[in-house]
């Protein structure tokens, strides 16, 4: 568990939100399709999918704040 | 290990820097110990800022922060990060530098912010081996601190304060302790804090941040979102005294405030705020020392 793979698998469905719908829709597809070992596949199956949500929009909300921050304080 | 020049100062407290809180700071230096600059912010600014930042080192007390170091990741952290802390710690020499233990990227795709990975023994290893080459490039080891998370890591196989422990034991690392992602996530995820202050090893503890937040979501699947927009809540100070009574070093406490700023005056009394918690747990420390010497 934790590979670089799984990593980044995290990575996509937290900030693409196409990646995200579809990994919602087939949660299972999405993981081997994306060649996850069969106990992250099977971790992911079970994910939180309120905290999933939560956290996705809080992560857009503060991306964009920093990039306001960024591009207004200098 | 806590580094000799912090086992042997005294509880400081202090605010987070914030542009629109420059005003309030430098004016009331003296009811502030010590003050934590973003790190980030500071490696490509232009060289009046870190200027700026040079003059404030010499006028109070100065540790940095990091954000996008990344350092809890299976993945190596990014040696052109750490060269950039490095040539910071060099020019603006903070009592310590400290960094999240979160991952902020993966396969090319960058978060943005912070956020938790995995619980898991590679999750522990991987961060040991980054905060190991973070110790080597900079020269000294980071304060690490554990982070607010609105899901529950998919494919944890232990929980928080097993996996903050054994980082910190397989790291050699000091913590920086946040109490309110502490809370929110024992909320959010059905864990007791002050348990977890029970369980973590408090002699490693050299820094705590306070923050606010505010519930989010829909009524029966609510979270707590650690937002730094808000005032410190009550149950925070109360585990602040519990760190006081625990903790057997002194600790930087320091208040982030992100945004919605209040008058200066309303920070500095939650500063003050805090002192009386600490206060109060290092008297019961005290008293408990006293019996146990009787």
């Amino acid at each position: 568990m934790s590979t670089a793979r799984f990593e980044a698998f995290l990575a996509r469905i937290y900030v693409d939100a196409e990646a995200r719908a579809r990994f919602l829709a087939d949660p299972r597809g999405e993981a081997m399709r994306a060649g996850l070992a069969e106990r992250e596949v099977s971790a992911l199956e079970k994910i939180d999918r309120v905290g999933l949500e939560l956290a996705a929009q809080s992560l857009q909300r503060k991306r964009r704040r920093r990039f306001r921050r960024l591009f207004h304080t200098r | 290990m806590i580094p000799a020049s912090i086992a042997a100062g005294s509880d400081r407290f202090g605010l987070g820097w914030r542009r629109e809180l420059a005003v309030g700071i430098l004016s009331h230096l003296d009811r502030i110990d010590v003050v934590e600059v973003m790190a980030d912010d500071l490696f490509d600014a232009p060289r009046r800022e870190r200027r700026s930042l040079r003059t404030l080192a010499a006028q109070t007390s100065v540790v940095l922060h990091g954000v996008s170091l990344g350092a809890a990741s299976s993945a190596p952290v990014e040696t052109e990060r750490l060269d950039k802390i490095a040539r910071l710690c060099a020019e603006v020499e903070p009592q310590f530098w400290s960094e999240h233990l979160a991952f902020v990227r993966g396969g090319g795709v960058e978060i943005g912010h912070l956020t938790a990975p995995p619980r898991t023994l590679a999750t522990v290893e991987g961060a040991a081996a980054n905060l190991n080459r973070a110790r080597s490039i900079v020269g000294t080891a980071p304060l690490v601190e554990n982070i607010a998370t609105l899901i529950d890591p998919p494919g944890s196989d232990r929980d928080e304060v097993t996996w903050i422990s054994e980082i910190l034991a397989t790291s050699d690392c000091p913590m920086l302790l946040d109490l309110h992602n502490l809370y929110a996530n024992g909320l959010n995820f059905g864990a007791d804090p002050m348990e977890a202050l029970a369980q973590l090893p408090m002699d490693r503890v050299a820094a705590v941040h306070l923050a606010g937040g505010r519930w989010i979501g829909a009524s029966g699947a609510r979270r707590l979102l650690d937002d730094h927009l808000h005032d410190v809540p009550e149950p925070i100070y109360d585990l602040l005294a519990e760190v006081g009574a625990r903790a057997p070093y002194p600790v930087t406490v320091i208040l982030e405030r992100d945004g919605r700023y209040p008058p200066i005056e309303l920070l500095l009394d939650q500063l003050e705020r805090a002192r009386r918690s600490l206060a109060a747990g290092r008297a019961r420390r005290a008293a408990r020392t006293d019996r146990g010497a009787a």
